[in-house]
This record gives C-alpha cells, structure tokens and sequence, in this order.
C-alpha cells in the first residue's frame, strides 16, 4: 500500500486537473494504491497557496502530514525539492498538458512518469506577475 | 575642519557600467589630494572591486556570519511551535517528526531559536561573505564580499554598515569624508547606503540606458528624503551630450558636472592608477582630468566647504 499526493487544480479529486504548480496549488489529492487499485482518496486543501515566501516547505509539510511516500509534480522548486528529500519522498514528473488525476495514476500505474530526482524550475517560477512567472497558462 | 561630523557622500547611479566606481575613487582620492582624512567603503558586495582601481590587496578579512538554525534531536520535543512561528516558512515540520530547517528560505530572524519552549535549536551559523579593511596611498579602504552563491547580499553591506557605526561612535574624528559606492540597481543594498548617506552622487550617461535607470535611482534617492546632484560620464558618446544635457535641465535636475570620453581615463582605469592621483601621470590640461576637477569643486561648494 502507497500513498501519493497529486497537486490538483480545483477541490480536488480523481477527475479533477493536476496542478502544474506545487507549492502554490489550490488542493493535494491523496490517493492510497493497494496493488495497482485506488482503496482511498482524500483531498487537502492547500493553505501556502497565498503565502508570502516557503509555500513549497508548507506544501511539503501538508504531503509529510498525510503520510503520502511519493508525489507526482508538474513543476517543482528548489525549496520544496529540498523539503521533499529530507522527507524521502519519490517524484515523479507528469506530463506538460492538462490531465485529471485519475489519467495521471494511470500512468504511474503503467510505469510510464520518469522520476525525478531534483528540481525543475527555480524559486518562484508559478506565482505569476514576478520574477520567472509564466511558463505555463492556468486553465 | 574635524570638529565637524564627517560628510556623508553616496556615489550611485541605477545602470551598470556608468562610472560610479571610477568617480568613487577619484573623489576620495581628491579630497585626500587636499589632507583630508577619507574612508572609501565599496558597498557592491556582488563585485567589489574598488581595491583594483586603487591597485590595492585584499586585507584584514573577516567573516560575516548568518544565523542557522540547529536541531537538538535530544531535546526536541516535535512540538512544531518553531515551524508553526517561522514567518518565511522555512521549518518543515511533519507531525512525531524532528523539523528541518530549509536554510534557502531562511531569513536568519532567529525567532525560532528564541521560542523553543525546550532550548531545542542552536543559534549555528554559516559564512555568507567577508568584509575588508585596507589602506593605500593615504586611504582607508572598506569593502565586502558576498560568497558566491550565497543570496543575501544586503548581510554584507549591514556589517559594512555596523563597522562605520562603530567608527562614528567610538572614534568620531577617525573620518572628515566617508565616500560610499554603491551596486547598481536600486534594491535594498543601495537603499541602505543612500539611507545614511548625507547627500547622493547619481552617475549616469548620455544612452536611453542611462535615463531610464537614472530615473529609477532618483525616485529611491527622493524617497530616502536626500539630496543629489547628477554626474553624467562618457558624455561625449555619440554627440549626445547637449540633448541629454538638457533633458536634464528641463527636468530640473541638477547637475554636478559631465566626464567627456577620454583616453586618460581609460588608461588610469585599466592600470590602477586613479587620474587624480597627486603623483598623476596624466595631462592635467586633458578633458578628464579638467572635469573631474571642476566636479571637485562644485561638490566642494555644493558642502559648504569652500
């Protein structure tokens, strides 16, 4: 049995997007994997989303909280990179495009995200209007 | 002359590249030319290279330390009233786990350390750059550094700033000038300097560049509540100089004097040997040398000193 924890779009939940953003996503959908088979899902809503700096550690802080032991990341800072190793948490990398939650498990489950082992964009880069904002478009 | 509380003079300017070190040490040296005693602190801790125009070494090292949190596992109690405290988040805390500190985020506040209700956290520290202190030809020379890779730049120039305090408090009489060059741009390091500075010294040049940068850095010198007076340097790039002159004028913006290209200049630059030196090799009747000059004394007259 596994936890993973999906950045989501809305309020969370299978059919909902995956957040491109980390530290700064409305809601964390926490699905529990027993053999390939969703037993649990659980949504969280993200409170760093409006925070003024750290939003990747408390994000991180939310996915250590709910006992999740990989998460699935569209793009993922240095700071919430660091925070996630020291918890040792597996990352995966989803797909540049718009994708539920339920297509992006299916993936996972099919062996098919690569891995990540660090960062891939810098401090900042989703919270839009600042330094390195925009490299993608919110749905 | 040293009763008096020493002049305070920033040598700024928004845009890279203007001159402002090049003035910088040439003022210094001008007033020390005339037996006052002068303090040059080179506040661009990014790329401090004062000492090179100067032909100076590096001395005196200090380092400049920035708090960093350490966990005592023996004595944490997971508790995460350090984390739930933190203001730039930079504890992670996750429930029966012992925090860690994400030094990146951390702004070195030392609240943590001050609040954990069982003394859990060290107040540890970490080498973030290194002042120096250093005299030649006559000059006292201060200058930072930040460490490569290392993000809080604006640590140095307040432990720049805090050595300058010391002086004022206890030795008041150590300076008559104190000159401080700035980075550019017109963030908090240059802030900090303008702040305690008691009049400011733009450089700019004669390019759209210029203005636009000029621009920025005299809406952070007008909010700081300073005075200031413009030196435009190259000024003869491109035949822009009566046009920029007078956008200026239009603009009421006052002017201290303009620097014309000139192959003194360049050459003093590149050896290290500042064209005002009192042992000046270079043409004295030269179009550098005469404008530095008359910026000289229209800074003099400017401070009442003359």
């Amino acid at each position: 049995m596994v936890i993973i924890a999906i950045p989501s779009m809305g309020k969370g939940g299978l059919n909902d997007l995956l957040s491109p953003r980390f530290g700064r996503c409305p809601s964390f959908t926490f699905v529990e994997l027993d053999n390939n088979e969703i037993t649990a899902v659980k949504t969280v809503p993200n409170h760093a989303t409006s925070a003024m700096g750290g939003a990747g550690v408390q994000a991180t802080q939310i996915i250590g909280n709910n006992n999740a032991e990989v998460a699935i990341v569209g793009f993922l800072g240095p700071n919430a990179a660091n925070g996630l190793k020291a918890l040792n948490i597996k990352l995966f990398h989803a797909p540049d495009k718009q994708i539920t939650v339920k297509e992006v498990l299916d993936l996972f489950n099919e062996g098919k995200l690569e891995e990540m082992s660090s960062s891939n964009v810098a401090s900042h880069y989703g919270m839009g209007g600042g330094r390195g904002s925009g490299g993608f478009n919110n749905p | 002359m040293s009763k008096r509380k020493p002049h305070i003079i920033c040598i700024t300017g928004g845009k890279g590249g203007t001159g402002k070190t090049l003035c910088a040490v040439n003022i210094a040296v001008m007033f020390k030319n005339e037996g006052y005693k002068v303090l040059l602190i080179d506040g661009d801790v990014e790329n401090p290279n004062t000492y090179l125009l100067l032909n100076a070494t590096l001395e005196n090292k200090k380092e400049v330390l920035f708090f960093k949190p350490k966990i005592i596992e023996g004595k944490c109690s997971k508790c995460g009233i350090c984390a739930q405290n933190c203001m730039s988040n930079a504890i992670l805390h996750v429930k029966e786990a012992f925090p860690i500190p994400i030094l990146t985020v951390c702004s070195g506040c030392q609240l943590c350390y001050k609040i954990c209700p069982e003394k859990a956290i060290e107040a540890d520290s970490k080498t973030i750059g290194w002042t120096y202190t250093t005299k030649i030809k006559g000059l006292s020379l201060m200058f930072g550094e930040l460490k490569p890779s290392e993000a809080r730049s604006v640590t140095i120039v307040d432990a720049l700033l805090d050595k300058l305090e010391e002086i004022q408090k206890y030795n008041p009489e150590t300076f008559e000038i104190i000159i401080l060059d700035t980075a550019p741009g017109a963030h908090c390091d240059v802030e900090l300097l303008i702040d305690v500075a008691d009049i400011a010294i733009p450089i700019t040049e004669p390019t759209k560049f210029g203005k636009l940068d000029l621009i920025r850095i005299m809406e952070l010198i007008t909010l700081l509540e300073k005075e200031f007076r413009v030196i435009v340097n190259r000024s003869s790039l491109l035949g822009f100089r009566e046009q920029f002159l007078d956008e200026l004028e239009e603009e009421n913006i006052k002017i201290l004097g303009d620097i014309p290209l000139d192959s003194d200049i360049v050459d003093s630059y590149c050896l290290g040997t500042p064209i005002m030196d009192e042992n000046s090799i270079y043409n004295k009747e030269g179009a550098g040398y005469r404008a530095f000059t008359t910026i000289y004394e229209n800074l003099k007259k400017w401070l009442e000193m003359i």
